[in-house]
């Protein structure tokens, strides 16, 4: 009896093996049926699909707020000055939260059953890296909102990057510290990540070519609360200016310990700490003559600019930051590519690549090469609390990556 | 700057002491990890904020943080970790990091996903020692740090509740069959780790100016780490051993800058130390004996 | 259909790892939350392999299973040293280290990662989703076959009387120590395997995706599904791997949901989904008890019946 039932569970289980095994079997005999090509120009009446993704839960949270109210703001506000050509868009929004397995699920997903035409990244560089070869390979467009990982352009002709190279931000951010506010020994505290290395290349080589000495380089990671060591460290080795590559959070802890030691020395940060509600507004005046670089100049007279501010504000009851803005310009960029070129996948991705001087919410788009943005970079500096316009650096060696 | 490392490292070392106490106290009468309890320095903080900006008193604020926090600790060990004591460490930590998560959610759902300010300023003035530099915040960590630590000592050693902690964590099925009410001891246990879980949450939020859901990601690691350092269950040695990641993070950054992760540095120190001492700094279940 | 197919590549990655960590977890009854940082380790190697030495993804499986391997081994090492919790929580620090390590050693790509990892293929054609679903199943059969073939001889029934008693098992001549290390080594090669299938269909790799909470899930499956059973496994990572796809429709609750499903579950069910002694297995039993008692009866009352 005993050895019936051993007997029995051991052929049961030789039997889930070999279901695992045939599943396998199936698997590979399926076949790959070839993906049908989506969104091809279906009617004139329907609405033209455009997928997004961001991580609106877990640790990123924040910026997938930011990221995805300014995406539903832009598909609104585009629909409601007629959409294109007469068609409204419908936003396909998922949350990834910050994992990049869910990126390749969601990426396949918009593809193959959602059929998108187009798709904005809200998200990081571990997501968006995940999910681009899948659209490079159905060929569809991909605006990647303020991912900044090289990798990203990198994937292939139909994928772009709405946000500074690495390279060029930190390119202007020594322009800044070095020749604007003058320092001649500097130290860099940079977040350990793809943002803070790229910029740091950018401001080193920058730096060097100016003449500066960079007295260190320190990469601190997210969720450091405490720079006063760095800095008196930094300080003793000679430092007289500052480079800060850091998030808003990091930053704000950054401005804490810099008050603490009471250093006055010039300082650059970037756009990682743009955002008004977790950095101008927490730190107010303490920031104060922090000069930084950013696409997003809140003191724009273009009315692009001044209407986002106004309705995304109306809309969440909080002023935009720098990841909202990027993400709305995606979509703004979008929707010319279309009314420029047409509506199908491939059309959008030449509209995209053929942007002259387009201005947005983050500035004029001058062009895109290799699928990185071209545009100036905006100087902004702290004064009573609040970031103003400072100076506007275009010379085009600088801000070609 | 050895003196400013000492005072920031010894500032460090004491909100990791407050951090990691209460979960040593449970450690030791219960041998669970209890991640949850960082959930309660979060319930903590939030609360203590929201009571603040009603009222603008700090000791309101930290009062109903400790409530709050102890009344959520009080649920858990009723309704959760006690029906699944003796099924081994692993259901019960995994259990409370299902906690964790969930809370975190909670907190995003309820206060956004945004970081809020904390803008309490604290009535002690700025110190300066010698060329360092003491803020108020930071005086403030101290002080609590120390009248909490010596309360402690003194309620482990000199009161019937510490003589109950000692003799259940030293064997809960003697000391229940001699006649303690291990439950109620368990219950006031938990009350007072998540109230101190309370006061470290309102204590971070000042300090760094900032609540945010997943604000007790790091500390539960480090956390972790200094409870096992420290011996497990034993709360001289939690003590020894935030003091000693304290400063050691802080002289590691103010000597040799940013060589590592702050989290990956805590847990290289714990592993060789560990390897040279599997039992951690000091033995468990006592107390300054 | 190519989504689901996606979906089900992820799951098997999961089971991968699951019924890995079981033979560490389930079977010797070894803390290990460092699930995660193996997976990394065989990614890694497989990505730096064939991206900079344009190593091929099938010489890439093996090379990933022995990384990782060595790495099980040092841990293994070391947990010969440790008691229980002590070793839970080194092997939560193996986590943080070994991101730190994919971070700042420029031969693993430093903070920018991998990318760019190239399609596997075979006979000159690039996989399909398909093929990597197939692929996965594949390993995941070995790993099966490998965990069901431990619980039948005199290593794996070693290695359960180690958990249940090491000094017993010690004195009837087990070598406890040697045993564990094999067992770690054995567990966290199978999760580098995993991790040479995930470098090429994810196609990038970052040293922040193989954190703590990756190798929390993984043993959080694993409990869910039933410790110590290979469909527990299984079934843990096949039911918790497809819960954030599941809960789309309720997106903004998704990670509430699965934190509270899983402390639901350890709370009225700490045996796990279909772990020895949960409720559907007793129930299962009870059931073909049953169903074999009155076949038996049956026989038994018409002897004479039919030939």
């Amino acid at each position: 009896m005993r050895i019936a039932h051993a007997a029995w569970r051991k052929a049961s289980f030789a039997a889930a093996i070999a279901l695992v095994a045939a599943l396998a079997l199936v698997a590979a005999a399926c076949g790959s049926s070839s993906p049908s090509p989506a969104g091809s120009s279906s009617g004139g009446g329907a609405p033209i699909k455009i997928g997004f993704f961001a991580p609106e839960s877990g640790f990123a949270a924040a910026d997938g707020a930011s990221a995805h109210d300014s995406a539903q703001l832009a598909v609104k506000d585009i629909n409601a000055a007629g959409g294109v050509n007469g068609r409204q868009l419908q936003l396909v929004n998922y949350d990834d939260a910050s994992d990049p397995k869910q990126a390749v699920t969601i990426a396949t997903r918009l593809v193959t059953q959602d059929k998108v035409t187009a798709v904005v990244s809200g998200s990081y560089s571990d997501q968006t890296l995940a999910a681009a070869p899948i659209f490079q390979r159905a060929s569809i467009p991909v605006l990647a909102a303020y991912a900044v990982n090289p990798g990203i352009p990198a994937t292939g002709d139909y994928i772009f990057q709405q946000d500074f190279n690495g390279i060029v931000e930190g390119r202007a951010g020594a322009v800044a510290l070095i020749t604007n506010l003058g320092a001649k020994k500097v130290a860099v505290i940079a977040i350990k990540n793809d943002f803070g290395t790229s910029l740091v290349e950018g401001f080193t080589q920058e730096a060097k070519a100016l003449g500066a000495t960079i007295v260190a380089t320190d990469y601190s990671q997210f969720g450091e609360k405490d720079f006063a060591p760095i800095l008196s460290r930094d300080k003793s080795k000679g430092a007289t200016g500052f480079y800060m590559a850091q998030y808003y959070s990091e930053g704000q802890q950054f401005i804490n310990s810099w008050n603490t030691l009471g250093f006055k020395y010039p300082l650059v940060g970037t756009e990682g700490i743009d955002s008004t509600t977790q950095f101008f507004e927490p730190v107010g005046a303490k920031a104060d003559g922090l000069v930084f670089t950013t696409p997003f100049n809140r003191d724009s007279t273009e009315p692009a600019v001044q209407n986002y501010i106004k309705a995304y504000t109306a809309a969440y009851g909080h002023a935009p930051d720098m990841v909202g803005a990027t993400t709305y310009d995606s979509f703004l960029v979008l929707a010319q590519a279309m009314k420029t070129k047409g509506t199908s996948p491939s059309q959008i991705r030449d509209g995209i690549a053929a942007t002259t001087n387009f201005v947005g919410v983050t500035g004029t788009i001058q062009k895109y090469i290799n699928g990185q943005v071209v545009k100036a970079v905006d100087l902004q500096i702290i004064k009573g609390g609040v970031p103003r316009q400072y100076a506007t650096l275009d010379d085009p060696q600088l801000i070609t990556p | 700057m050895v003196l400013s490392s000492l005072i920031n490292g010894i500032v460090l070392g004491s909100l990791y002491a407050l951090i990691a106490l209460g979960p040593t106290l449970i450690y030791g009468i219960l041998r669970i990890l209890d991640i949850a309890n960082v959930a309660g320095l979060t319930l903590g903080a939030y609360t203590g904020l929201k009571v603040f900006e009603a009222t603008h008193s700090l000791l309101a604020a930290l009062v109903v943080a400790m409530l709050a926090s102890a009344a959520f600790g009080y649920l858990l060990q009723r309704f959760l970790y006690r029906p699944i004591l003796g099924r081994g460490p692993l259901i019960p930590l995994i259990a409370g990091i299902g906690v964790f998560i969930a809370m975190e959610e909670v907190f995003r759902l309820v206060f956004g996903p945004y970081p809020l300010d904390f803008p309490a300023t604290v009535p002690l003035p700025t110190v300066h020692v010698g060329g360092a530099v003491v803020t108020g915040v930071q005086l403030l960590i101290l002080i609590v740090g120390i009248a909490v630590l010596v309360g402690t000592w003194y309620s482990l050693r000199r009161t019937r509740l510490g003589l109950l902690w000692r003799a259940t964590s030293q064997d809960t099925e003697t000391a229940s069959a001699m006649g303690v009410n291990t439950g109620l001891v368990i219950a006031t246990i938990f009350l007072i780790g998540y109230a101190l879980a309370a006061i470290s949450g309102v204590l971070l939020g000042i300090n760094y100016n900032t609540v945010y859901p997943t604000m007790g990601d790091i500390p539960a690691y480090k956390m972790l780490a200094i409870i096992v350092l420290g011996g497990l269950g034993n709360p001289l040695g939690t003590i020894l051993a935030a003091m000693l990641i304290g400063l050691v993070e802080t002289f590691v950054v103010a000597y040799l800058g940013f060589v590592l992760p702050r989290d990956a540095i805590a847990f290289i120190v714990l592993i060789v130390i560990l390897l040279v001492r599997p039992q951690g700094l000091l033995p468990g279940e006592s107390f300054g004996s | 259909m190519s989504y689901m197919i996606v979906v089900g590549v992820t799951v098997v990655i999961y089971a991968i790892l699951t019924v890995s960590l079981n033979i560490i977890v389930g079977y010797v009854g070894q803390p290990n939350l460092a699930q995660g940082a193996f997976l990394g380790i065989g990614a890694y190697f497989a990505a730096v392999f064939s991206t900079r030495y344009h190593m091929s993804f099938w010489l890439t499986i093996p090379l990933a299973f022995a990384t990782a391997g060595v790495a099980g081994l040092v841990l293994g090492a070391i947990s010969l040293r440790l008691r229980e919790d002590f070793l839970a929580i080194t092997t939560i620090g193996l986590n943080f280290v070994i991101v730190a390590v994919f971070q700042y050693v420029p031969f693993f790509g430093g903070a920018v990662g991998i990318y760019a990892i190239p399609l596997p293929s075979i006979a000159g054609h690039q996989f399909s989703n398909n093929a990597f679903l197939t692929v996965g199943l594949l390993m995941l059969a070995f790993v099966m076959a490998v965990s069901k073939y431990l619980e039948h001889t005199w290593f794996g029934a070693s290695l359960m009387a180690i958990r249940d008693d090491e000094t017993a098992a010690s004195s009837v001549g087990v070598p406890v120590a040697s045993y564990k290390v094999i067992a770690f080594t054995l567990s966290a090669a199978f999760a580098g395997m995993a991790g040479s299938l995930y470098a090429p269909f994810l196609s990038a790799v970052t040293p922040t995706s193989f954190g703590f909470i990756e190798s929390v899930i993984v043993l959080a499956m694993l409990i869910f599904g039933g410790l110590g059973t290979i469909r527990g496994a299984v079934l843990g990572a096949v039911i918790l791997g497809a819960l954030p796809e599941a809960f789309r429709f309720i997106s903004n609750y998704r990670l509430l949901m699965f934190g509270a499903i899983l402390l639901l579950m350890l709370r009225f069910q700490p045996e796990g989904l279909v772990g020895e002694g949960s409720v559907l297995v007793k129930l299962t039993r009870r059931a073909t008890e049953e169903l074999r008692r009155r076949r038996h009866k049956g026989t038994t009352d018409s002897p004479a019946a039919g030939v």
